[in-house]
């Protein structure tokens, strides 16, 4: 139904494409699906909540809500906030919370540390270290410092390389349908 | 990548819709790197800009027109509190008529002048998606009148627009309330209802004497989409009103003050036969009235019917479509002007097809041809064709040639000033013809790195049987002007710091137009608009911190000759501060530095435009 209803809702956009800008011969370069790169790492963040386990120690209660925390990507943070806005995962609602220079990582989940965070990446991972928190990264040079999970851009694709490593210490399990999709698995044992 | 184009970026799901694709999904779906917040460049073969929502609200900006000053590739002269003129590539005045202006596919000039009157048009700016800006003429997609250029202005699908939004605030020039309040529909549906209510101050002519023309606005409306499978279906009206200040005796006569309202519903449809294949049928009713003693008072009521097929064939994308329009008015006379016959109805019909051929990889040729028929001249001929090439990823060289006409209005053939003839000073000529132009454009647009783009077009339009007069009394409105016009419209953007991004654009004109042999016109081209020879602008958008945003723009406009308005600069600036994520304050602050100037008309009765400062709160749940 999902897919049905999102191929319905392409093509109307379609539709509209071909209405209003057709005489610009654009259309016919729309053939592939096309959207934000912001868009798309924002719905990743959204499903890897439902592809690791996080120690039932991180949640408050089993009503609690799933906290995902943003730093240093504030355009982000605006996509994937409607887009969590009424949804849950695993029973669970979803917040996302704006980490500003300061702001504690207590109750995080997820850590999402954009380009504009890098100079404070190193403090950033410290702090989450110490946390059952999923560290996702945005570039290789702070993916080195400790990210768990660093998107990749391949062929105008957002992927995603991930190193198991970091979770030994914070007690998460990903599971092994995320680490199929990944690009790269570093640090798994044979 | 630079296949990317504004249309594509117009595809571009919702990110809701987004969420709900598995992660196999995700890791396959094509991105864009050129941000939301950037110009979205477009590998369309046009001078297209395209202002984001996002840029609208940086501007501060609280209706419709001042959102417009935003392209620069528009000419925006405030006439008064609420009165503007609007137009790209020349021939600007409070009655312009070669540029088109649709709000979600629903054409709104006004049929008698083929003008728009911006007064009566607005919409929820925080609704609003993107306005796409295609300066020279798309008339062989949107027909007669679309000469010199396309406002395209595009609201959010309802889905898009769920939960409230609220906007409040004010200051010495305007107050403001909009709410907007969205939901689920069933399963596949979705709605959204708003309405916005606006208080704008008078303004003061040079003389410093107060203008009759503060306006109150109150505006209603719905939008509703439904997806079913492999059909799409969009329901969505406006109703609205306005009033502006008492304004006196002219003589004897009593000025009642300017009333205008009107409504609108719009129905589209749209259905994929197959892969290659969809189908779109669209149908609005728009009916409005104003009541302007001085000049006229038209009601319309017009019905609108549009059908669309289009289908790939190997390398050719093919589509064609069929259109009908009428428009049944009724102008009672002012103190000015009257029209005879005072009720008329008028009907248009067309016909046309587009091939978008793929001659090679990174070469594209679009033909375009389209018949449209008038009451006034019969069938006119609209053709179109535009050549692109990409040379490497990036970078887009493309040209066009068209012929575009501006069809005969009411105006032209019917009025009468003053209405109380025969003997007239002024009467609209029965002979008068559509006006035509062949256009040549060549453009040049590139994005060297992801954080700088540019773009650059040279446009050349030949005119033929502009609007003419002759000397009073007994003048009547002829097509003996002849001539070119020419200039250059450029754009660029810089990422410069990821929290600062700056951006400038230009825009020339040159117009060299000649009465013909034999036209008596004791004005001649000056009654063609009163143009800049140019205008140009820089923005910056500067994030201080998370949840801060300074916006500083300056735009100088270049001397209008006649009626003479002197050349200005004007400096906008906003600071946004989002205390929580679903509360933002703004201080906005327009035309900061300088003392108040005038953009349009004729002194001294002329407004100016004087320094506002206003703050605005923006809520959301």
């Amino acid at each position: 139904m999902t897919n049905r209803r999102h191929a319905a809702t392409t093509l109307w956009w379609r539709a509209v494409c071909i209405w209003f800008l057709w005489p610009m011969a654009v259309c016919s370069a729309q053939t592939e699906r096309v959207a934000q790169e912001d868009q798309v790492k924002a719905a990743y963040l959204y499903k890897f909540l439902g592809l690791v386990d996080w120690p039932p120690s991180s949640f408050e209660g089993d009503q609690s809500p799933f906290v995902i925390g943003i730093s240093g990507a504030e355009s982000l943070a605006d996509e994937l906030m409607p887009m969590v806005a009424n949804r849950s995962t695993n029973g669970r609602s979803i917040v996302t919370r704006k980490i500003s220079p300061g702001t504690s990582l207590a109750g995080v989940h997820v850590l999402f540390i954009g380009r504009q965070a890098a100079a404070r990446a190193a403090s950033l991972v410290a702090a989450a270290k110490e946390l059952p928190i999923l560290v996702v990264t945005d570039s290789d040079d702070v993916f080195a410092v400790g990210g768990a999970i660093n998107f990749v851009l391949v062929d105008n694709k957002v992927r995603f390389d991930v190193n198991l490593r970091t979770h030994e210490a914070s007690g998460l399990k990903i599971s092994s349908r995320l680490l199929g999709v990944a690009r790269r698995v570093q640090g798994a044992t044979l | 990548m630079w296949l990317v184009s504004a249309a594509a970026q117009a595809a571009v799901s919702s990110s809701k819709e987004i969420a709900d694709l598995s992660l196999e999904e995700l890791s396959g779906i094509e991105v864009t790197s050129v941000s939301r917040r950037a110009e979205p460049l477009s590998a369309a073969p046009a001078s297209i800009y395209v202002i984001t929502s996002d840029a609208i609200r940086r501007a501060g900006v609280s209706s419709l027109p001042e959102a417009l000053r935003l392209a620069p590739n528009l000419q925006v002269a405030r006439i008064d509190a609420t009165q503007y003129a609007i137009s790209a590539r020349g021939f600007n005045n409070a009655i312009g008529n070669k540029l088109l202006v649709l709000i979600d596919g629903r054409t709104v000039y006004a049929p008698f002048f083929s003008g728009v009157l911006w007064d009566q048009q607005d919409v929820m700016l925080g609704d609003v998606e993107r306005i796409e800006v295609i300066s020279g003429p798309g008339a062989t997609l949107w027909g007669a009148n679309a000469v010199n250029g396309v406002i395209n202005i595009i609201t959010r699908s309802s889905s898009d627009t769920q939960g409230l939004l609220a906007v409040a605030g004010g200051g010495n020039r305007e107050r403001g309330l909009s709410l907007r309040y969205g939901t689920a529909l069933g399963d596949s549906g979705s709605v959204r209802f708003y309405a916005k209510t606006t208080n704008a101050r008078h303004t003061d002519n040079a003389a410093d004497t107060a203008v009759a023309d503060g306006t109150e606005r109150h505006q209603l409306g719905f939008r509703a989409d439904w997806n079913h499978d492999a059909d799409d279906f969009t329901l969505q009206g406006d109703t609205y009103r306005t009033r502006a200040q008492y304004r006196g005796r002219f003589g004897t006569f009593e000025l009642t003050p300017i009333t205008s309202s009107g409504s609108n519903v719009l129905g589209r449809w749209t259905h994929r036969l197959d892969s290659n294949a969809d189908l779109r049928v669209q149908v609005y009713f728009d009916h409005s009235e104003r009541d302007d003693a001085l000049l006229y008072r038209p009601r319309t009521d017009l019905g609108d019917a549009e059908f669309q097929h289009g289908l790939t064939l190997e390398n050719h994308r093919l589509v064609w479509g069929a259109g009908y329009r009428r428009a049944q008015d009724h102008i009672a006379p002012g103190l000015f002007f009257g029209f005879v016959p005072p009720s008329r109805t008028l009907t248009w019909t067309n016909l046309f097809v587009q091939d978008d051929v793929k001659l090679a990889s990174g070469l594209d040729l679009t033909l375009g041809l389209k018949f449209e028929r008038n009451d006034y001249t019969g069938t006119e001929t609209l053709p179109n064709l535009r050549l692109a090439w990409q040379p490497a990823a990036g970078q887009l060289l493309w040209g066009a040639i068209s012929r575009a006409v501006r069809a005969p209005a009411r105006l032209d053939r019917e009025l009468r000033l003053p209405p109380a003839g025969p003997p007239y000073i002024i009467a609209g000529g029965p002979d008068f013809v559509s006006e035509v132009a062949n256009v040549f454009e060549l453009g040049y647009r590139a994005q060297p790195t992801p954080d700088w783009s540019y773009s650059a077009t040279a446009f050349l339009h030949d005119w033929q049987g502009l609007r003419s007069g002759q000397p009073p009394p007994n003048a009547q409105v002829q097509n003996m002007i002849d001539g070119r016009t020419h200039g250059v419209e450029a754009w660029a953007s810089w990422q410069a710091l990821p929290t600062w991004r700056l951006s400038a654009g230009l825009s020339t004109l040159k117009k060299n137009l000649k009465l013909q042999a034999g036209s008596t016109d004791p004005d001649g081209p000056a009654n063609l608009g009163d143009d800049p020879d140019y205008q140009w602008s820089l923005r910056s958008a500067f994030t201080p911190a998370e949840g801060h945003e300074f916006d500083v723009s300056l735009r100088r406009v270049a001397a209008l000759p006649k009626d003479a308005v002197p050349a200005y600069t004007a400096v906008d600036a906003r600071y946004g501060w989002r205390i929580t994520p679903s509360i933002e304050l703004s201080l906005v602050g327009q035309n900061l530095f300088g003392k108040e100037h005038a953009e349009f008309g004729s002194a001294p009765a002329r407004s100016e435009i004087d320094r506002s400062i206003a703050l605005w709160l923006r809520f959301t749940l």
